[in-house]
């Protein structure tokens, strides 16, 4: 943790004319252009909505709106912890960034797991493909999208914590490129293996299997996400000194912007495309 | 850290009570959700509730904005900037939807057009 | 201080370079292919963009010229008529998203920031990575004259559900439309990559003194086309998306058997497609706006009411898109609202006519070169305003749609108005870019053939339109009554042809044996014309100090000697080390790579491919991310004049 004895003014930045960071301009007018692409992919949607043709399924009877609001309470969840994350940073804080980091991607991760369910709940039980009907066609593409920005903004999230640990003497020994790609990897795998497990639990539940004999049949997807997570604990734990502070704040809030867009646009989604639906 | 030397005084107050602040509207926008999903269970009039939850939406849409996103205390160009995106989508979609709501925009296979065909049939 | 732009170096005290991975090694070669594959130099892309669309504006005509003679006679047997498609195909795709777009580009990434007295643009990394993605876009489109799906033939505007696989593919395995979806989406993310950039720069990396009124009306013209871009290319990225789920994973978006919708295409499209044209026209009008004032010796006419229109057509162009759309069955309140929103932006359009006139009105005219081209495009650019005026009408349209007239139109306006200003835009600046001024006998030739060729192939058109004849068909009968001005239309085009190759030829030569001129030939107005020709890398030895619109001629004109403005910069840079550069670097080139072998992979259904295309461009933004901005400093000390005032050194 280091503070210089300039300290930055998150406010005001003197290099630019208008005050404004460039990175931050960049991404609000990116954000600017996102309202646009959104909004031609929900107008397809709810075009399609106005008039169903004949024979179209029933939203009503297929969506789980239990479920979704659960996954809209924790992407709102996730928007407060990054929210704390560009906080936490622009006060040099980094244990409690990188804390708020592994929130965000915790929490975001749960709510890609909650729509991989919802997809394979669709697909299998409730017969909505994407290409059986219309409104298979419409809502997966729609909120597919939606949740490919939301799997963008994870691996951001992994990749800007990953570089909140690149050490700041640079001969520390190890070759930090090397270390931090292992680290990735691992990010990666636990991933996967973490997702499959929860999925496959919560699918097993289903089938009212007990736990022993789930955990039995899927020894490997359980084990990879233990050993996983236990290096993952471990490489967080690491306190050599980072290249990594206040001067940073300003890529965690560019991708804080992103990340709280994706939320803001799933609050319109949840609206227009499932609660009109109970109406 | 040393807050009061370089710090302007404004940027030192409200970063303590930021956290709070982030917190309470976190709070905010998790009872707005409640209400919105009990909302369309409640019989009241359908355009009653469709506006009430497209306002409810607008309300959690600026509250993320305006306190998560930082635009209450950013320069004002960054709001402006957002909202020619914000509102141009908006009309667009209101375009489209009033474009293909119109009559002459109804598909063959749809009711109303099929309640036409029929009554000028028996007319 | 503006230590914020270094902090991230400063952790490290000492020089790393030996440290660092090999893997992050600048490129630090100034000449040679190697320093035009790494370049961030705005000049260099504005260099790269514009020789790149000088090709394909050939490539185009060429298509052109091939489309003219097979409707030179009636029922022609010179082309098939599969080829014919593809020829009108991609004569448009060609010229709108390969010629007459990047060649903007190029005006946008060298002249802009010499206007704005910038060193460089934003991000000058991702610049250089724009114009990669572009060419990338462009190899993905004209890969099909290679292989034996062929170019796209469903038309530029690729309505549906022609473009389906039912309709599209001429036998299985027929890329050719799945080329035509990545090659746009990928000239999409150039195009918004590169807007973003310009708007961050225009906004925030202006010289001190330098206010929003008093910005060239170029650089004024380049920031609202950059919000055109950005606002409107989504709409087109949806619809091509909305496509290729149904060509590749069977969904319904235009299938109408299951409830889909063409018309949904043609609204996405024209969403954008409007918007489109003025961003292929509004870059032309700053640069005419900067043209006319020279060569008149006059400022130009009515300044704020000149930037107040650009930006309502702008705003404007979002409301009219169904005008293409006046004969689709829209409705009698659509198609009338749609009606009056056309007939009103013709207002500032006009207007800014009117402040061109008022600009040339009682000016001491110098007949020049850019000069003329200029003045032809008021002249033909209000002729295509005027076809533009009759579409509006519905009921008039609902005879002029898909007609020739329609073709006369826009060739008005695209060639009349875009190419024209743009021709008359490399003249211009050709002395300050190559240091060399074009003869003016050889340019007056080259703009009075270009001229005569141009309206003998389109002047009549707009008859052949109203008298019925269809766009994009190969053949037509010969008792018609279109014989005539369709061979004469054929001469003209090959006339136009002539004096484009006149052109050409001419710039070539006087690149490698023009009378070379010293600074400022034509006396000009704005900043870019205070700097050497060719300019240095670093632009400005000092960062100028703004006093004024037309700040360069307020400086040559106004003031006597140097501002302390200018003298305050001029200390600060060199107690921080000189100016500070940025460093060329690999990944832009590589991460576009990527995008290519991806898109490719993923035009020909190969999800796997696809799949590594993309892991190679995350791969390549990553490691451009750790790479860092870089930079080193350079001293331009021969440039800087010595101070009149020297007491002290200024804080800010």
């Amino acid at each position: 943790m280091s503070s210089h004895a300039a300290t930055i003014d998150h406010h005001h930045d003197v290099t630019t004319s208008t005050g404004i960071p460039n990175k931050k301009l960049f991404m609000w007018a990116f954000l600017a252009s996102d309202c646009m692409f959104f909004g031609a992919l929900i107008s397809t949607h709810l075009i399609y909505r106005l008039h169903p043709p004949p024979g179209s399924p029933s939203p009503q009877k297929i969506f789980s709106i239990e479920l979704t609001s659960f996954s809209t309470f924790i992407l709102l969840m996730s928007s407060l912890l990054m929210a704390l994350a560009v906080n936490a940073i622009q006060k040099s804080h980094i244990k409690s960034t990188r804390h708020n980091l592994l929130g965000t991607i915790f929490f975001g991760l749960i709510f890609l797991g909650c729509q991989v369910y919802e997809f394979t709940h669709f697909v299998h039980e409730k017969g909505l493909t994407l290409s059986n009907s219309l409104f298979g066609s419409t809502f997966y593409t729609l909120t597919g999208t939606h949740g490919c920005h939301v799997a963008i903004g994870v691996l951001w999230l992994i990749l800007m914590y990953i570089r909140s640990f690149k050490p700041a003497d640079a001969e520390a020994g190890r070759p930090w490129l090397a270390v931090a790609f292992f680290h990735f990897l691992t990010f990666v795998v636990t991933i996967v293996a973490g997702m499959a497990t929860v999925l496959g639990y919560f699918h097993a539940r289903q089938l009212h299997e007990p736990l022993g004999q789930f955990v039995g049949q899927n020894l490997l997807a359980v084990g990879t996400s233990i050993v996983g997570l236990a290096i993952l604990a471990f490489l967080g734990r690491s306190r050599v000194p980072v290249e990594f502070g206040e001067a940073n704040a300003i890529d965690v809030e560019s991708m804080g912007l992103y990340w709280h867009f994706v939320d803001i646009v799933w609050i319109v989604i949840f609206t227009a495309v499932y609660l009109l639906e109970y109406l | 850290m040393d807050a009061n030397t370089d710090t302007p005084a404004a940027n030192s107050g409200h970063a303590h009570s930021k956290f709070h602040t982030f917190v309470q509207i976190a709070m905010i926008l998790s009872v707005i959700t409640g209400i919105e999903i009990v909302l369309v269970y409640l019989p009241f009039a359908k355009w009653l509730i469709i506006s009430t939850l497209v306002i409810l939406s607008a309300v959690k849409f600026l509250f993320v904005i305006f306190y998560f996103m930082h635009l209450r205390w950013d320069k004002v160009f960054c709001t402006i900037l957002f909202f020619i995106g914000l509102v141009l989508a908006l009309g667009t979609v209101a375009a489209l939807l009033a474009l293909f709501g119109a009559d002459a925009s109804q598909p063959l296979t749809s009711q109303i057009t099929q309640a036409h065909a029929s009554a000028s049939l028996v007319g | 201080m503006d230590t914020t732009a270094h902090a991230p170096l400063l952790a490290k005290a000492q020089p790393t370079v030996a440290k660092r991975p090999w893997l992050f090694t600048r490129p630090t070669a100034k000449t040679g292919l190697v320093s035009w594959l790494t370049t961030v130099d705005h000049k260099r892309v504005g260099l790269l963009y514009g020789f790149s669309a000088l090709f394909f504006f050939l490539v185009g005509g060429v298509e052109a010229l091939f489309i003219r003679i097979q409707l030179a006679v009636p029922n022609n047997t010179f082309l098939q008529h599969q080829t014919y498609n593809e020829l009108f195909t991609m004569h448009a795709t060609t010229m709108i998203f390969l010629a007459v777009m990047p060649l903007s580009a190029a005006f946008f990434n060298y002249i802009m920031p010499l206007q704005i007295g910038a060193r460089d643009v934003a991000f000058p990394r991702l610049n250089g990575f724009a114009f990669w993605v572009f060419l990338a876009g462009a190899i993905i489109l004209n890969v099909g004259w290679f292989i034996k799906s062929g170019v796209p033939d469903s038309g530029w505007f690729g309505y549906a559900p022609l473009t389906s696989n039912a309709y599209s593919n001429q036998f299985v395995g027929d890329i050719s439309t799945d080329l035509w979806v990545m090659g746009l989406q990928v000239l999409g993310v150039s195009s918004v990559i590169g807007s973003l950039n310009f708007i961050v720069t225009i906004i925030n990396l202006r010289a001190p003194g330098m206010t929003m009124m008093r910005l060239p009306v170029f650089t004024w013209m380049t920031l609202i086309t950059a919000f055109l871009i950005i606002l409107s290319f989504p709409a087109i990225t949806i619809a091509l998306v909305e496509l290729m789920m149904d060509r590749h994973f069977g969904t319904n978006f235009f299938e109408v058997s299951n409830g889909g919708l063409p018309i949904l295409w043609q609204h996405l499209f024209w969403v954008f497609g409007h918007p489109e044209v003025y961003i292929l026209i509004l870059p032309a009008m700053g640069i005419i706006s900067e043209i006319l004032p020279t060569f008149s010796r006059k400022p130009l006419f009515g300044y704020p009411i000149v930037v107040f229109s650009g930006a309502c057509i702008g705003f404007l162009g979002f409301g009219v898109w169904s005008h293409h759309m006046f004969t689709t069955g829209m409705g009698t309140v659509s198609t009338a609202a749609f009606s009056l929103m056309t007939m009103a932006i013709a207002v500032p359009t006009g207007v800014k006519v009117f402040n061109w006139i008022g600009t040339l009105w009682n000016g001491h005219l110098q007949m020049r070169t850019p000069m003329m081209f200029a003045l032809g495009f008021i002249w033909m650019f209000t002729v295509g305003g005027f076809s533009g005026i009759m579409h509006s009408a519905a009921p008039a349209d609902a005879q002029q749609q898909d007609s020739y007239f329609v073709v006369a139109h826009f060739h008005y306006v695209l060639i009349g108005g875009s190419v024209f200003a743009l021709l008359a835009g490399i003249h211009y600046w050709f002395p300050l870019v190559f240091g060399r001024k074009v003869s003016e006998f050889w340019g007056k030739l080259s703009f009075w053939v270009i001229f005569v060729g141009f309206n003998t192939t389109f002047f009549p058109m707009h008859f052949l339109g109203l008298n019925g004849m269809p766009r994009r068909t190969a053949v037509y009968d010969g008792n018609m009554g279109w014989n005539t001005p369709n061979f004469i239309a054929t001469i003209g085009a090959f006339i136009l042809g002539i004096g484009i190759a006149i052109y050409f030829t001419v710039m070539i030569y006087t690149y490698f044996k023009g009378v070379k001129v010293g600074r400022d030939p034509w006396d000009a107005r704005t900043l870019e014309w205070a700097l050497p020709n060719p300019p240095p890398e670093y632009n400005f030895a000092v960062t100028p100090s703004v006093q004024a619109r037309d700040a360069f001629w307020f400086d040559k004109h106004d003031r006597e000697q140097e501002t302390p403005g200018k003298i305050q910069h001029a200390h600060t840079e060199s107690a921080h080390g000189g100016i500070h550069m940025p460093s060329q670097s690999w990944f832009p080139i590589l991460t576009a790579g990527g995008m290519l072998i991806g898109s490719l992979f993923l035009a020909d259904h190969n999800y796997l491919g696809a799949i590594c295309g993309g892991a190679l461009t995350l791969l390549g933004a990553y490691l451009w991310a750790l790479e860092g901005p870089g930079g080193y400093h350079v001293h331009p000390e021969a440039e800087l004049k010595p101070t009149a005032n020297s007491s002290g050194t200024a804080k800010h």
